[in-house]
């Protein structure tokens, strides 16, 4: 793919997501409040997915949302579980930056 | 595949192979969903069956509970003009959305006995979806059906039947 079509794929690919993004917010006002996560942790997949058909993801992130797609299926049934899921998720974040200064 | 079967087997899939579903198969699954009860039969309910790779993302970006890629997208929507001349107060308020549950269930149970994947979708923005499908002022859409072959069969959630169900009298 040229340069070109492929900064107006990004384009139309960012479009698409921006527009998950805000009809969320609008339908989240008075959807369950539980949906909020979902939709958060859905959008931060959603984004890597953009990055890697444009070859900018790297390792770390493709792991991200293989965490997110594989808890999607099964972690976000209860509260209990769902809170587990992102503490896990927002731990290996942690993981990934390292303590102290670099 | 016998009904019980398919009712017990049924999943809400969010994840598709990316194969395509052929519109023979799709009309099957709207005539399943035009034999639903209906209130007073009065079938107002209006079905637009997306197939086009483009108008399914377009849907998509205004459909936030719509997940992975499905081949084909029904829309489930209501003749609300016609409601409110067959249906009284109640129609509009709340009737029309059985009905519109009810062909929804009758789709999605086709598709099973099909071996399709579907999930139904509340979570959209009707006005926007609307309008992309080109749908007049008093057609109002209720749900989406997202179609597909399933590329991922969720374990299915526990059923509590001795917590919700008794005889004769409510004894919880």
């Amino acid at each position: 793919m040229d340069e070109g079509m492929d900064k107006t794929r990004l384009e139309e690919e960012a479009f698409e997501l921006i527009s998950y993004i805000i009809v969320s917010a609008r339908n989240l006002l008075h959807e369950p409040a539980r949906y909020g996560p979902i939709r958060l942790v859905d959008a931060a997949s959603r984004l890597i997915g953009i990055l890697v058909q444009h070859g900018l993801a790297s390792g770390r992130l493709e792991e991200i949302r293989k965490r997110i797609e594989e808890g999607r299926l099964t972690g976000m049934g209860d509260e209990e579980e769902r809170k587990s899921f992102l503490e896990s998720l927002v731990l290996h974040l942690v993981e990934e930056v390292g303590p102290g200064l670099d | 595949m016998e009904v019980m079967e398919a009712i017990k087997s049924r999943r809400s899939i969010r994840k598709f192979t990316g194969q395509p579903v052929e519109r023979e198969t799709i009309l099957k699954l709207l005539e399943a969903a035009v034999w639903a009860p209906s209130a007073g039969n009065g079938q107002t309910w209006r079905f637009v069956a997306v197939t086009d790779e483009k108008m399914v993302r377009k849907i998509k970006m205004f459909s936030p509970g719509l997940l992975g890629e499905p081949a084909a997208v029904i829309v489930i929507a209501q003749d609300m003009a016609l409601v409110k001349r067959k249906g009284g107060q109640t129609g509009p308020e709340s009737i029309t959305k059985m009905d519109s549950a009810m062909a929804a269930q009758n789709i999605l149970l086709a598709a099973r006995a099909m071996s399709l994947g579907t999930c139904v979708i509340a979570s959209f923005h009707p006005q926007a979806v609307g309008r992309l499908v080109k749908l007049p002022e008093n057609i109002l859409p209720h749900l989406l059906v997202s179609v597909g072959h399933p590329a991922k069969e969720p374990p299915p959630p526990p059923r509590l039947f001795e917590e919700i169900i008794w005889w004769e009298v409510y004894d919880g």
